[in-house]
């Protein structure tokens, strides 16, 4: 809590809280993130689950340096955020939600990228196999439901 | 009693006024209808600019029905939202902006539209957009982060 306090009182956090256009403005910048790394994730994982099979399936990886823009763009974003309310987001049970989410989907994108395309197929057509489906099924799942936890922590407890 | 007036007098803005979920769940589906919009329009402007050049043009292209979907689940989200608070929405110099940049980008993207259907043949297959339909896809990237933005602060105006 002591940590938390501090926070909410460094000047960054005074700035997001007080000034008029910082919140708004931060809170495009989530938005905009989130819909790079959900475009260029959402794509990925359904060429791997067999959408679009015209789309070479290692040509995706082309996708990867959005994905890392918009998780970088929402990490800077989302923390100067959580900065300006610390102890009430903490506090929040769907914060804690989407932050187990959002680690759950890194350790999922790790074991994908591992199992998909360190021997990649490199033909349009290609076909990945069962787990990476499922892996590719979860993806989904968690950062969906990341960016659904997100919109809610406003109205849940 | 004006029009605005008497949409916030309709049964669906009571249901939404008297609902305590209601108007959470709308805005957190207008915000999984914007990462689908924004997230696949994006996905077909940055390819057109040259971004991700080994996946294929016109399989790129065949994502636009998710921006169709998108735009649909946010017309009706958006529009019971605004139903609810239509008097005070219908004065929202934020609002009216978010509108303006909705309409110029749809202008955008009829011209878009016609383009590739007059010209697409010369350069879809080769992957290479000519400087027009790049500034086309410019444009529509700046337009659609207009809406977004203008969107998000309509909360702060």
């Amino acid at each position: 809590m002591d940590f938390l306090a501090w926070l909410q009182g460094t000047a960054l956090a005074t700035a997001v809280a007080e000034t008029i256009w910082a919140y708004p403005l931060l809170e495009t910048l989530h938005a905009l993130g989130m819909a790079m790394l959900l475009g260029s994730l959402g794509l990925t994982n359904l060429r791997v689950m067999g959408y679009k099979r015209e789309l070479p399936l290692i040509g995706t990886q082309d996708l990867l340096p959005l994905a890392w823009l918009g998780f970088t763009i929402n990490a800077a974003s989302g923390i100067a955020l959580f900065t300006s309310d610390a102890i009430y987001f903490f506090s929040s049970y769907t914060f804690r939600i989407k932050l187990v989410l959002i680690a759950l989907a890194g350790v999922n994108a790790v074991i994908l990228a591992h199992k998909v395309f360190r021997e990649p197929a490199t033909s349009a057509g290609a076909e990945a196999g069962a787990l990476a489906k499922g892996l590719a099924a979860a993806s989904l799942v968690f950062w969906v439901g990341a960016a659904v936890a997100g919109r809610l922590i406003a109205y849940t407890p | 009693m004006s029009f605005l007036a008497w949409l916030e007098s309709t049964p669906i803005a009571a249901a939404i006024t008297t609902s305590v979920w209601m108007y959470a769940t709308f805005e957190t589906i207008h915000y999984i209808g914007l990462a689908m919009l924004v997230g696949s329009i994006m996905l077909v402007d940055l390819r057109l600019l040259g971004f991700a050049r080994s996946l294929p043009l016109p399989p790129m292209l065949g994502l636009l029905p998710w921006v169709w979907v998108g735009f649909l689940i946010n017309v009706v989200t958006g529009s019971l939202m605004f139903i609810y608070n239509a008097t005070s929405f219908g004065m929202n110099k934020a609002f009216w902006l978010k509108m303006t940049l909705l309409a110029l980008a749809g202008i955008n993207a009829l011209v878009f539209t016609v383009a590739v259907a007059r010209t697409g043949e010369r350069w879809l297959a080769a992957g290479q957009a000519p400087a027009a339909i790049k500034a086309v896809a410019t444009l529509s990237l700046a337009l659609w982060l207009g809406v977004m933005a203008a969107g998000r602060w309509m909360a702060y105006v």
